[in-house]
């Protein structure tokens, strides 16, 4: 990396690490208003029924209670609830066990969950699907009358499919299955709405206060002003906290019916089932490849369940992270009643990652070539896979020296032909992360004592985003990190950011403030030469001084300049579309190659993560102690995935059965590995100082390398996720232990 | 949770005297780690909770002569971190240590661990079951990845209890006092299949609860041992778990108790496995031979088949521990 | 009794022109409700709303003694973050599954979701608020921000209520013995490196 940084590619503490560790951060929950009220949901217990009636007069006249929403007195449209503004605030009819059917304001949280047990609804029963299979049987109950699958497929095609099998020496073929799995971010959903006079104030839990101004503002038919969004803190999303939400709707029609603050609050397990996790999918690979281990051919067809509405596009990554000069690829969307698919980190690439990297080892595996090999023969090169020039790629570095840091070509051999019940393994996958740059905005002010305050519309949800971003402003001033405060989380004090989703932040925003520190320093340094009475182009900004370059050596405190300033010199940038490549035909991606030891005891079905090794190419590293945070946490999400986590629902009555941590069984410390995360810190023209995106990255290839450890070990390829004990247990004792279930039909 | 009294018991005659004014409305609790759930999810809803932890003395481990007293009261931690419990109960000891984890061992007393109420997903779920009087079990056509393999019909649950194979295995009692007076019973027949009570998992009436735990000393050369095998290493129920202990003079085996969890509505005692070692060596062959009886009366539903191969992997493997 | 709550209730004018009444009677809340004319407060009487059966308590919390008086279904955690406004305590499932709750009581890691208060009468609680009650952080906290063990910070008060009832019995704990006496603490950014490097160096 030939550029010289102050402040970045180092080893930072959070800015804010102090509240956080303290009590002091305040979350939604934490924020307590005179009057405030409590609001829970009532939710539908059938996964399909039209709404014949609700009687809430009991619950209304329960002391305590304020006011009941339901879809008889409240008929607004949650438009982010569907893609196609088909999901009411409230159901009818509902389309999943968990959809809100109505909710209760109370004096308190007791009071309102009493009272949703006093809200009489008249169901009128519906037959529904719950899964992929169910959904596409001809005379399915419907989901929607358009039918089952989303009329608009996803389709992606390069060359000549037809002509690419043609020349392949051999044909692969295999079909892949992963499962639903929910965020489970630690912080339950709970929203705070308050009123003054016309004008709606939300405490929002939230990864983009602007996106949730925008929704609630659109939904309830509010100009944009009169809709104040604050989050300061916030517990986690992982993907689910992108949009406004219905909880956030909910929370300002209480709050005007009331005239009193509302928070709505969720308990985990409606946090579970009412908002959304990864959908699940169905993905048939055929793959021509030639003898010299080239690939001619790939062909992905897919099913992506979305449940009940489509809330997110439903895509899978895979076949462009492979140089093929042929690919075709189509994913049908399917609807069910079932709980809502959309984003979790990455949302289409641990499981899509997972199906293609099985697939790929097992033509390495049939070339007898060794994975690492086959993937720096084959992973995506110059281009992507629409053909386009990237515009940096250190994939096989991050291939290469993930490899040597996992001791794979001994490993692999070590752990080829074992015997007894204890079995090793390591396996790997590869993964891209778009890197695409957008609009964002920024504000700073350099005050007349030379400190700073940066003004940027992020949501800190723990990726670090407020200290990424007082870094980058940092450098791009030339002033210290000490010398710059943070404004954020706040619609009214701080301008646009898109959200932090997409690991976009760092990128889109990070731009805004490099171009308002440029506005800065070239105030500053054109009031300085005039107070100075020395010439513009002989000062630069460094080390938090203005310097002589004409004279070296000789240097002036800002506040020396700007004390006698009655205000600050301010700089607001709003960037249009800035520059990441595409201007001039390019693509821009980050990369990563993930590797997986593990032991697995063939006798227990017990898998044990024993190392995993990270490598990455995301450019320029901004902050390397929190990357590496981002990293490490997003392979342990990763492992869950790949070992553990699934929500299970009831075939007969689609109720979600699992719908709690200890059921859902995220990863937990004493299994969780040390995680060794390397950085590739490719030269990339485009983005803040070079940087590309990580965040979700970190999860994309974690899976893939998991279950193709676990073959290695244990030579059974499971092509279903998660990889549990049963699954491998049944695999390592097949039809010994199965009999006739007891037959005891239900009802 | 729905309104309630909380009635502070000061005596065991008190307690049972409370529950029993208040028939059908009244529940005892100790730590509430499992009870306040069960009211937080509206599965219980009593109006009265007569809360145990103030009567004195019951939370005490005493030695007596031939045996060691647990008071019902008796934190879970306190049990994994006894030195005198880990001399003459392993078993014992290692199960108390791999329950939940070290916030519920802290309160979660030996009482509530024996008395929790299964977690099975339909009795915790919006399912009215058997269990809840309803008019059956889900599990057989449902989801039964984690449901009994044993002792199963008409309902499937699967006893939670860690600390109950193990003190099974150890040939422990039970003292229940209620409001007609106290009796004490062998803890294995504390429990009791759906076929017996299909609401209940345990003998105890209304008005009776846990006073006391008796644990015999073991004769000399006895060893035991609890191995317990889960799919997450922390906070999780076990899907098969087992306790053993096996008393063995000239290299023979002359007694043997092996009692399993995870597998059976009730903490389940293998007599197939005691009876394929009684008599012989512990070694290899014998311990994989005691696993296999164990698992001939099992009969797994759809999806859990997988139990009855890691029954018999783990009572061997907990076997081999004890050679 | 219905019929006249409706009746007061009378929508805003903007709805019954724009006809959002359904069958049922009742005033339809629609986005148009929400114009920039809000209906001015309509006199109401609401029914009377008191906590019931309200029990005296006193509690000990990060050195300082309160008088409470508690309905008996009110946890530690709710007392904790309603009442005496520490709510550096997180509740993440009200169920004793995921640990953002823990604090010490009595010198010892808790669910405080998981305790009713009013079986804490008299009891010694320290919540992440009392961790630094003194001025100075603890070591645990300066350990915490420099290995960058909070990413969202939720699980945070909770890992480091575990952490610290671990050092005060253990002063030099081995990695697995952070990693077990943390087993019921969740973190869901899955930060668990981070957190673990970071007891261990307040250890040392």
């Amino acid at each position: 990396m030939s550029r010289e940084l102050q402040n970045l590619s180092k080893e930072t503490p959070r800015i804010d690490a102090l509240e956080r560790v303290t009590g002091q951060a305040h979350y939604a929950e934490d924020i307590y208003l005179p009057g405030m009220l409590f609001a829970r949901v009532l939710r539908s217990p059938l996964p399909h029924a039209r709404i014949r009636g609700i009687d809430s007069s009991a619950a209304e006249a329960l002391p305590g209670v304020r006011a009941v929403l339901h879809s008889k007195n409240c008929d607004v449209i949650w438009s982010s609830g569907d893609r196609h503004g088909r999901r009411r605030l409230f159901a009818d009819p509902a389309r999943f066990v968990g959809e809100a059917v109505a909710a209760v304001a109370a004096v308190d949280r007791h009071t309102a969950e009493e009272a949703l047990g006093l809200i009489r609804v008249d169901y009128e029963e519906l037959p529904h699907v719950l899964t992929i299979e169910d959904a596409l049987r001809e005379g399915a109950p419907q989901v929607f009358p358009e039918g089952n699958i989303e009329e608009e497929v996803l389709r992606f095609e390069t060359g000549n499919i037809d002509e690419g099998f043609r020349q392949a020496d051999s044909i692969y073929e295999g079909e892949f299955v992963s499962q639903y799995l929910n965020n489970a971010q630690m912080e339950r959903r709970v929203s705070l709405a308050q009123w003054d006079g016309d004008r709606l104030t939300v405490w929002a839990s939230t990864q983009g206060i602007y996106n949730c101004q925008k929704d609630i503002a659109h939904d309830l038919k509010l100009p944009l002003g009169k809709v104040h969004v604050i989050c300061h803190y916030m517990g986690g999303g992982f993907g689910n906290k992108n949009q406004g939400y219905d909880f956030d709707l909910t929370a300002a029609l209480l709050a005007r019916k009331t005239r009193r603050p509302v928070r709505v609050e969720f308990t985990r397990h409606e946090d579970f089932i009412a908002v959304h996790g990864r959908w699940s999918t169905q993905q048939h690979y055929r793959i021509g490849y030639k003898k010299d281990g080239s690939i001619t051919a790939i062909h992905l067809k897919a099913y992506s369940n979305m449940g009940a509405y489509l809330r997110s596009h439903g895509n899978l990554q895979g076949p462009e992270n492979y140089s093929s000069p042929n690919i075709r690829s189509e994913i049908y969307r399917v609807y069910t009643n079932r709980s809502c698919s959309a984003n979790f980190r990455s949302p289409p690439a641990p499981q899509g990652v997972f199906a293609i990297d099985s697939a790929m080892d097992e033509i390495a595996e049939r070339l007898q070539m060794d994975p690492v090999e086959f993937r720096l023969k084959n992973a995506i090169q110059d281009f992507s896979a629409d053909k386009k020039p990237l515009t940096s790629n250190g994939l096989r570095d991050c291939i290469r020296r993930g490899a040597e840091a996992i001791g794979w070509a001994e490993k692999r051999r070590q752990y080829s032909g074992q015997s007894g019940s204890i079995r090793r393994g390591i396996g790997m996958g590869i993964g891209t992360w778009s890197g695409g740059l957008g609009p964002s905005s920024a504000e700073i002010k350099l005050l007349p004592d030379g400190s700073v305050k940066l003004m940027v519309g992020v949501t800190d949800i723990g990726t670090g985003a407020k200290t990424t971003m007082a870094l980058i402003a940092a450098e791009a001033l030339g002033l210290p990190l000490e010398s710059i405060s943070v404004v954020w989380g706040d619609t009214d004090q701080t301008p646009y950011s898109p959200g932090e989703s997409g690991s976009r932040t760092t990128g889109d925003t990070g731009l805004a403030v490099i171009e308002a520190a440029k506005k800065i320093r070239e105030q500053l340094l054109t009031q300085a030469a005039a107070h100075l009475k020395v010439r513009r182009e002989d000062l630069a900004l460094r080390d938090g001084k203005i310097v002589s370059s004409a004279n070296p050596g000789q240097s002036w405190s800002i506040a020396e300049v700007t004390a006698t300033n009655i205000d600050a010199i301010s700089a607001a940038v709003t960037t249009q579309q800035p520059d990441d490549g595409s201007k001039s035909g390019k693509t821009r991606l980050s990369f990563t190659a993930h590797f997986a030891e593990v032991e697995v005891n063939l006798e227990t079905g017990k898998v044990k993560v024993l190392r995993f090794v990270a490598a990455h190419d995301s450019g320029t590293i901004v902050n390397k102690l929190t990357a590496r945070s981002q990293v490490q946490g997003a392979v342990t999400q990763g492992l869950g995935m790949a070992l553990r986590e699934e929500l299970i629902w009831d075939g007969h009555s689609a109720v979600p059965v699992n719908n709690y941590y200890h059921g859902a069984k995220p990863m937990t410390h004493p299994e969780t590995p040390q995680i060794e995360v390397i950085f590739v810190e490719t030269e990339e023209p485009y983005g803040p100082f070079g940087a590309k995106k990580l965040g979700e990255a970190g999860m994309v290839p974690t899976v893939a390398a998991v279950a193709n450890a676990i073959y290695q070990a244990t030579g059974i390829r499971f092509r279903e996720l998660p990889i549990t004990p049963d699954k491998i247990l049944i695999a390592m004792n097949p039809s010994r232990d199965r009999k006739e279930a007891v037959a005891l039909p239900p009802g | 949770m729905k309104a309630f009294a909380n009635k502070n018991a000061t005596s065991i005659r008190e307690a049972v005297s409370l529950l029993a004014q208040h028939p059908g409305k009244a529940l005892p609790i100790a730590a509430g780690s499992d009870l306040l759930g069960e009211m937080k999810d509206g599965i219980e809803t009593p109006e009265v909770l007569v809360n145990l932890k103030t009567i004195p003395g019951l939370d005490k481990i005493r030695q007596q002569s031939g045996a060691v007293s647990i008071g019902p009261l008796v934190p879970v931690a306190e049990v994994a971190e006894s030195q005198l419990l880990h001399t003459h109960f392993p078993a014992f000891v290692e199960a108390a240590a791999v329950i939940a984890s070290p916030q519920i061992r802290n309160v979660g007393t030996v009482g509530g661990n024996l008395c929790q109420r299964p977690r099975c997903w339909y009795y915790r779920g919006p399912f009215r079951c058997l269990r809840k009087g309803g008019e059956f079990c889900y599990a057989p056509m449902g989801e039964n990845r984690y449901h009994a393999i044993l002792g199963g019909g008409p309902s499937f649950i699967v006893h939670p209890s860690d600390l109950a194979p193990a003190l099974i295995a150890l040939d422990a009692k039970a003292r229940i006092s209620g409001s007609s007076g106290d009796r004490t019973i062998p803890l294995e027949q504390f429990f009791v299949l759906p076929t017996v009570n299909v609401q209940r998992e345990n003998i105890l009436r209304p008005d009776e609860i846990l006073t006391e735990i008796l644990i015999p000393l073991p004769a000399p050369g006895t060893r035991s041992t609890y191995w317990k095998q889960m799919e997450r290493d922390a906070w999780d129920f076990a899907l098969v778990s087992v306790a053993a202990a096996i008393r063995q003079r000239d290299g023979k085996v002359e007694q043997a108790r092996i009692v399993m969890g995870g597998v059976a509505p009730i903490p389940w005692r293998s007599h197939e496995a005691e009876a394929a070692l009684i008599g012989r060596p512990l070694d290899a062959t014998t311990a994989a031979q005691a696993g296999d009886k164990a698992m001939e009366p099992a009969q797994p539903l759809r999806d859990n088949a997988y139990k009855v191969a890691l029954s018999r992997a783990i009572i061997r493997g907990a076997l081999l521990r004890l050679i | 009794m219905k019929k006249e709550k409706q009746s007061r209730k009378k929508p805003a004018k903007g709805v019954t022109r724009r006809g959002f009444l359904t069958g049922m009677g009742t005033a339809v809340v629609s986005s148009a409700v929400l114009g920039p004319v809000l209906t001015s407060t309509q006199a109401e009487t609401l029914p009377p709303t008191r906590p019931k059966g309200l029990e005296d308590i006193s509690l000990t919390v990060n050195g300082i003694t309160y008088s409470l008086a508690v309905e008996p279904r009110w946890t530690l955690a709710e007392v904790l973050r309603d009442h005496l406004g520490l709510t550096g305590t997180k509740i993440g499932c009200n169920a004793g599954e995921c640990g953002a709750c823990t604090v010490i009581l009595e010198g010892k890691a808790v669910y405080s979701c998981s305790q009713l208060a009013v079986w804490l009468d008299g009891k010694k609680i320290t919540t992440v608020e009392g961790l630094a009650s003194s001025g100075d952080l603890d070591p645990l906290q300066r350990a915490f921000i420099e290995h960058d063990a909070a990413q969202c910070g939720y699980c945070t008060s909770g890992q480091l209520m575990s952490a610290k009832a671990l050092l005060s019995r253990n002063l030099h704990p081995s990695r697995e013995d952070v990693q077990r006496a943390l087993t019921g603490n969740l973190c869901r950014c899955s930060n668990y490196n981070g957190i673990v490097e970071a007891v261990l160096a307040a250890s040392k």
